[in-house]
C-alpha cells in the first residue's frame, strides 16, 4: 500500500511516498521516495509506525525577570504521549535563575527523554 | 480595568444630591459639563461606556466646519459658526491641536457653479468669514493636484482631533467639581416632585433639579423614558477608512465636492487628521442599531475606490484601519437630508433640557451648544460664577514626538521616561503612556490608553506596543490578566493565565 | 542642551536574528566598532516568542527552538564586545548616516561610518486586510498572541479560529492546542497553504485541526467579545462564494495573513523601496541605494528561515564593515536582475558580476517538476536548477559563480518546464 506523508524534520518538507505491508510483526515499511537526504527515509520508517516530535512549551519561573521559561523535549517524543507530557509541564514551577540546557523534569510521565530550559531567565532587578 | 478618577458605584449610601446631571459624555456632554463647571453647582456626568467619547465624538471626520451648509437662522448654522470662533481660544486653554487648514468645495462642472454661489451668500448670511470663489490657479496654490473648474475656499474650516478634544474637555470638567460615573447606563429616569432621579443600570441613583439630554444617538430613548414621544432617531453610518501617514503630506486642505441634493452626507471625501493620517469617508447608510459600529466589505470596497481616485499613489498596504460612526439622525430614510437641532427647555416636564438630532455639526458647535444650555440652566438654578474654576489644563499639547530632537532631548533630561519610546509608529513614550494611565478619569480599557496617548493607533495597530503596554500594566499597576477591557464592560481581552 | 553625540563605525538598527548576525560579522570582518541598537529589552528580538524547535539545522545541525539559537548569537555577541544599546529606538536615519535615537540616558546622534538595517517587519492586521464587521476584544495577529502567551504568561483565549496559513499562525494554532484551548480551524483565501509544508504536518494534522482553503473569514460578530466569525468559500478571483457562508462561534481570532518589512526608517533615509519585496532594493552587497546603508533580514524581504537570515545578514555585516573601514570599491556599472515568468521577486536586484552571488527568490504558486533558470540578455542559460516542488511558502537561495557571469549585462529569472 502506497502512503504519502509530509517530511517535518527540517523545512525543505520533503512530499514523501512510502511503501507499506503490514507484515506479521506489524508496519513494515519497504520503499521510501521523495526524500532529498537520509534522514527522510528513516523518518518515514519510524513515522509510519510510531510518530515522534518534540513539544515546546514553557514552565512557569518564580522570582525571574520574566514569569516563564521555555522548555522543550530533548528527545522526540511518540506523538500520543504529547498530551500527558503536556500535563506534567503544566505542574511545574522552577525559581530563576534557569540557564538553557537546564533539566527541568526527567522522563516525565514514563516517556523517553527530559524537559530541558530553552532560555536563560535572570532573577528580577538582578543579572 | 482599575484605575479610576471617576466615581465609582455606591450601594446602599444615600443618593447623591446635584444641580445638574448631564447623561451622555459626548462631545456636547461634556462641553456642558465644562462650561457649567464655572459656576457654582453640583454636576454629574453620567455615562454608560467605559469612558468620555466612545460613540459618536471619537467615531468623526474631525473637521471643525465653517458653517457654509446649514440654513440662515438655523440652530446649526448660528452654533456652527459660533462655535467655530470659540474653539481656537477653548484649544489653547485645553491643550488641544487644533489647525485651520481651510477647504475648497470644489465644482466640476458648470451645472455645479450655481451651487458653489449659492453656499457663498448662504455663508456669508451665517457670518462666515473670509469666503472666495477661486481660479484653478489659485486652488492649485491652495491644494496641489486639484482639480475642477471653480472652488469655494473657507478659510475656517479646521481639524481637531475629536477625542482629544471631547477629553480634554471632561477632565477640565473633572478639575473643576464636575462628578463623572463611567460604566453607568441609564435605564429610568423619573420626575417626582421638583426633582429627577436617574437610575442606572447598576442600580446607582442620582437626584438633580437639571436634568441635561446629551445621550446623542439615544436622545430619544432618554425622551421616551420622560414621556416624551416626539422625537426619533434615525442611525445613520458612516464608514471610514484610515490612512498611513506617509500619505498626510498629500493634502494641505481639505477638499470636498460639491453638495448635490437628496445625499444626506457631504460625499465620500479625503479628510487630514490632525494626527497626520488621511480618512477617506463617510459613507451614508440608515442602520438599524444605535450603535452598529460595524464596517462593510460593500462599502469599505467602495471607500477604496474613491480613495484610489482622489489619491493615486493609495497602495493597499496604506490602509491601516477602517472605522464607522453613527449620526444622530431626525430625518427618516425616505425623508433624508438634514433636520436642525432641538436644543430645548422642556416645559411640559419642567427642569428637562434637551437635546436631539445633534448630528453634524455637532463637534463644531459644541462649545456654542453648551453655552446655550448654560443660558437654559440659568432660568432653571442660580448660577454664581465660581472664583476657582480654572480654565487650563496643565499639560503639553500634542505629543513628544512632534517636538524637535533638541526640546526631546531637554525633555528625557528632565524624566527619563520620555526616552523610553513605547509606541514605535507614533513613537510615543512611556510618559505619555504613563500620564494616559494615571489621568484624572481613570482608565478601565485600553481604548481609553489609545485614545489618550495615541498608542495602538499607528500602521502596525498595537502589534508592537500592544504587548508592551500589558506589561506596563502588570507589573507598575498591578494588572491581572481578567482586569484589561478592550473598551467597554464584556470586551475581555484575555482569558487568564497560561500557567499559574 | 540637544542629543549627545557620538561617531561609531558600523551601526545595527535592531538586535533580532539579522542583527546579531550583521554584528558579529561586522566585527569579524574587521570593524572594531560595532554598536547594535535594540528597541527591546533584550536581544533576540521575535527569536525570543518563538519557543518552538526547528531552528539552526542548516547553521547548527540542530533542532533549537528560538531563545536558543538567539543566545548563540548574543554570546558572540558578548564574546566578541559588541557595544549593544538595549531598550533604545532609532528615531530617524538621514542619507548622510546620521542616526538619532532615544533612550531613558538621554537622546543621541550617532554618526556611523556604515548603517545595517535590521529591524524586521510588522504583520498585516485586521485593518489592513478590511475584514468586516464589529470591533470586539479577542482579535489578535498571531505574532501578538504568540507574545502574549509565550513571554507574559497571558492566555488570550478558549475557542480559537485561526486566520491565514502563515507559520506563525501554523504554530499559534499548535501552541493553543497544546494549552487546551479548542482550535476550530484555519482559514485560507488561497488554493494552497501559506506556510511551510512541515507545519501542517506537525501543527496541524498531528492535532487535528482542520485546514480550510479558498475559504476565509468574511465578518465578525460580537459586540464587546468576538462571538463568533462568517466564513466563506471563494473563487478563483478570491470573490466570496455567495450561499457557502457558515457561522464559526468562537472567542479568539488569530491572523496569520502576512508580514510587511518594516521600512518606514529607511524610507526616511532615502532607500528605495522595491515593491515586490516591499524592502529595499540592494545589490549583491546588500547596500541599499543610499551609499553606506546596508539591509538584511525580514526587512530587506521576508524569510522563511531564520538560517537563511543569518547567513543573509553575515553578508550585510561583511560588506557594511568594508564599507566603514573604506576598503569597499565604489561600483560602476551593475547587471539587472529581473524575475521572470512564473518568479515573484528576486534579490539581489542588481550585481557587480564581479563576485560568487547567492540569488534569494520566490515562485509566484506551486509547481511541480521545474527548473529555475537564469538566462541573460541574449536567453542564455546561467544557471538552471531543477526542483521536485516549487512553493511560494518556500524562499530559494541559488549560488551563481562569477566566472557564469562573464559577459552577462542583464538578467531573468524564471521557471521552465
Amino acid at each position: 500500500m502506497k502512503k504519502e506523508l509530509v517530511c517535518v524534520i527540517c523545512p525543505n518538507g520533503c512530499f514523501l511516498e512510502a511503501d507499506v505491508v503490514q507484515g506479521e510483526s506489524g508496519t513494515e515499511v519497504r520503499q521510501v521516495e521523495g526524500a532529498l537526504c537520509k534522514k527522510g527515509v528513516k523518518w518515514a520508517s519510524q513515522e509510519l509506525v510510531e510518530p515522534l516530535r518534540t513539544i515546546a512549551s514553557s514552565v512557569l519561573v518564580e522570582g525571574g525577570e520574566i514569569p516563564l521559561a521555555s522548555v522543550r523535549t530533548d528527545q522526540a517524543i511518540p506523538l500520543e504521549a504529547i498530551g500527558r507530557v503536556m500535563e506534567e509541564i503544566k505542574k511545574i514551577t522552577v525559581r530563576a535563575p534557569v540557564r538553557i540546557g537546564d533539566v527541568i523534569l526527567v522522563r516525565p510521565s514514563g516517556a523517553a527523554c527530559n524537559i530541558i530550559a530553552t532560555r536563560n531567565v535572570s532573577p528580577k532587578g538582578g543579572q | 480595568m482599575g484605575n479610576s478618577g471617576a466615581k465609582e458605584t455606591t450601594s446602599g449610601s444615600s443618593t447623591p444630591q446635584y444641580d445638574v446631571v448631564i447623561i451622555g459624555a459626548g462631545v456636547v456632554g461634556n462641553a456642558i459639563a465644562r462650561e457649567l463647571s464655572r459656576y457654582a453647582l453640583r454636576i454629574a456626568v453620567v455615562e454608560k461606556e467605559l469612558d468620555v467619547g466612545m460613540g459618536t465624538s471619537a467615531r468623526n471626520s474631525g473637521v471643525l466646519h465653517s458653517g457654509i451648509h446649514y440654513k440662515p437662522g438655523s440652530l446649526r448654522a448660528k452654533l456652527n459658526v459660533e462655535g467655530n470662533s470659540l474653539m481656537e481660544g477653548l484649544c489653547r486653554e485645553l491643550k488641544v491641536k487644533i489647525q485651520y487648514i481651510g477647504k475648497l468645495t470644489v465644482a466640476a462642472e458648470d451645472e455645479e457653479m450655481p451651487t458653489l454661489h449659492a453656499l457663498k451668500e448662504q455663508g456669508e448670511a451665517n457670518g462666515v468669514p473670509g469666503l472666495e470663489i477661486l481660479d484653478p490657479e489659485d486652488m492649485e496654490k491652495l491644494q496641489p493636484g486639484v482639480r475642477g473648474l471653480k472652488a469655494l475656499f473657507s478659510p475656517t474650516t479646521g481639524i481637531i482631533c475629536p477625542y482629544t478634544f471631547t477629553i480634554a474637555l471632561a477632565e477640565s470638567a473633572l478639575l473643576n467639581g464636575v462628578d463623572y460615573f463611567l460604566g453607568e447606563e441609564v435605564r429610568e429616569v423619573k420626575r417626582n416632585g421638583q426633582k429627577f432621579t436617574v437610575r442606572t443600570r447598576k442600580g446607582l441613583g442620582l437626584v438633580s433639579k437639571v436634568l441635561v439630554n446629551a445621550a446623542g444617538v439615544l436622545s430619544d430613548k432618554v425622551c421616551r423614558m420622560l414621556g416624551i414621544n416626539d422625537y426619533t432617531i434615525y442611525p445613520c453610518r458612516g464608514e471610514y477608512l484610515v490612512l498611513d501617514k506617509r500619505l498626510g503630506h498629500h493634502l494641505s486642505t481639505l477638499v470636498y465636492p460639491a453638495p448635490h441634493k437628496g445625499k444626506a452626507g457631504l460625499g465620500i471625501h479625503l479628510t487630514k487628521t490632525v494626527d497626520g493620517n488621511i480618512l477617506v469617508g463617510p459613507s451614508n447608510e440608515y442602520v438599524d442599531g444605535p450603535e452598529d459600529w460595524a464596517t462593510t466589505s460593500y462599502i469599505m470596497g467602495k471607500l477604496r475606490e474613491e480613495g484610489e481616485k482622489l489619491l493615486p499613489s493609495l497602495t493597499t498596504s496604506d490602509i491601516i484601519r477602517s472605522f464607522s460612526g453613527i449620526r444622530a439622525k431626525q430625518a427618516p430614510p425616505e425623508e433624508g437630508g438634514f433636520r436642525d437641532f432641538v436644543i430645548e427647555s422642556r416645559t411640559d416636564v419642567p427642569g428637562f433640557v434637551n437635546l436631539v438630532g445633534i448630528e453634524s455639526p455637532g463637534l463644531t458647535s459644541s462649545p456654542a451648544i453648551a453655552r446655550m444650555v448654560r443660558d437654559m440652566v440659568s432660568a432653571l438654578v442660580p448660577l454664581r460664577e465660581k472664583p476657582e474654576f480654572k480654565p487650563e489644563l496643565d499639560r503639553m499639547t500634542g505629543y513628544f514626538h512632534e517636538l524637535s530632537a533638541e526640546e526631546q532631548a531637554d525633555l528625557v533630561a528632565k524624566d527619563r521616561d520620555y526616552g523610553e519610546i513605547v509606541c514605535r509608529c507614533e513613537q510615543i513614550t512611556r510618559k505619555e503612556v504613563l500620564e494616559a494611565i494615571e489621568n484624572p478619569l481613570g482608565v478601565k480599557s485600553v481604548t481609553a490608553l489609545k485614545f489618550r496617548a495615541r498608542v495602538m493607533m499607528g500602521r502596525c495597530q498595537g502589534g508592537f506596543c500592544l504587548p508592551k503596554i500589558v506589561r506596563i500594566l502588570q507589573e507598575d499597576f498591578g494588572y491581572r490578566p481578567e482586569d484589561f477591557f478592550l473598551y467597554r464592560e464584556g470586551s475581555h481581552l484575555f482569558t487568564g493565565r497560561v500557567r499559574s | 542642551m540637544g542629543p549627545k553625540e557620538l561617531k561609531k563605525g558600523v551601526v545595527v538598527v535592531g538586535g533580532g536574528p539579522a542583527g546579531l548576525a550583521a554584528a558579529v560579522s561586522a566585527k569579524a570582518s574587521g570593524c572594531d566598532d560595532v554598536v547594535i541598537i535594540e528597541r527591546g529589552r533584550m536581544l533576540g528580538g521575535i527569536l525570543n516568542q518563538c519557543i518552538h524547535d526547528g531552528f539552526g539545522l542548516h547553521r547548527f545541525k540542530e533542532a533549537l527552538s528560538g531563545p536558543e539559537y538567539a543566545q548563540r548569537f548574543i554570546d558572540q555577541v558578548q564574546d566578541l564586545g559588541i557595544e549593544t544599546l538595549l531598550n533604545t529606538m532609532v528615531l530617524s536615519i538621514n542619507d548622510s548616516r546620521e542616526i538619532l535615537a532615544s533612550s531613558r540616558e538621554g537622546l543621541f546622534r550617532i554618526r556611523a561610518g556604515a548603517v545595517v538595517l535590521a529591524m524586521g517587519c510588522r504583520e498585516r492586521t485586521a485593518g489592513a486586510i478590511f475584514l468586516p464587521g464589529t470591533r470586539p476584544a479577542g482579535v489578535y495577529t498571531a505574532g501578538v498572541a504568540q507574545n502574549l502567551i509565550n513571554l507574559q504568561n497571558i492566555m488570550v483565549g478558549e475557542e480559537a479560529v485561526i486566520m491565514g496559513s502563515g507559520d506563525i499562525g501554523l504554530i499559534m494554532a499548535r501552541r493553543l492546542a497544546l494549552e487546551g484551548a479548542s482550535v476550530k480551524g484555519v482559514y485560507e483565501i488561497l488554493p494552497y497553504p501559506s506556510g511551510l509544508p512541515r507545519n501542517i504536518q506537525q501543527c496541524l494534522k498531528d492535532f487535528g485541526i482542520p485546514l480550510h482553503l479558498s475559504t476565509t473569514v468574511v465578518e465578525l460578530h460580537g459586540r464587546a467579545r468576538l462571538k463568533g466569525v462568517t466564513v466563506a468559500r471563494v473563487d478563483e478571483a478570491r470573490r466570496v462564494i455567495q450561499g457557502t457562508e457558515s457561522f464559526i462561534p468562537c472567542d479568539t481570532l488569530l491572523l496569520s495573513v502576512g508580514l510587511i518589512p518594516e521600512n518606514e526608517l529607511s524610507r526616511e533615509a532615502g532607500v528605495a523601496i522595491e515593491p515586490l519585496t516591499g524592502g529595499a532594493l540592494v545589490d549583491d552587497t546588500l547596500m541599499t541605494s543610499v551609499e553606506g546603508v546596508f539591509s538584511c533580514g525580514n526587512v530587506l524581504h521576508v524569510h522563511d528561515l531564520v538560517d537563511h537570515v543569518s547567513e543573509e545578514a553575515d553578508m550585510a555585516g561583511h560588506f557594511a564593515a568594508r564599507f566603514a573601514v573604506g576598503e569597499m570599491k565604489p561600483r560602476d556599472s551593475y547587471i539587472p536582475i529581473a524575475p521572470g515568468r512564473g518568479v515573484r521577486y528576486v534579490l539581489p536586484q542588481k550585481i557587480s558580476g564581479e563576485m560568487d552571488v547567492v540569488i534569494s527568490l520566490r515562485v509566484a504558486e506551486p509547481m511541480e517538476q521545474k527548473a529555475i533558470v537564469g538566462r541573460d540578455q541574449n536567453g542564455r542559460g546561467i544557471f538552471r536548477k531543477k526542483q521536485v516542488k516549487l512553493h511560494p511558502a518556500v524562499m530559494m537561495r541559488i549560488k551563481v559563480k562569477k566566472e557564469k557571469l562573464q559577459g552577462v549585462s542583464s538578467m531573468e529569472v524564471g521557471v521552465e518546464g
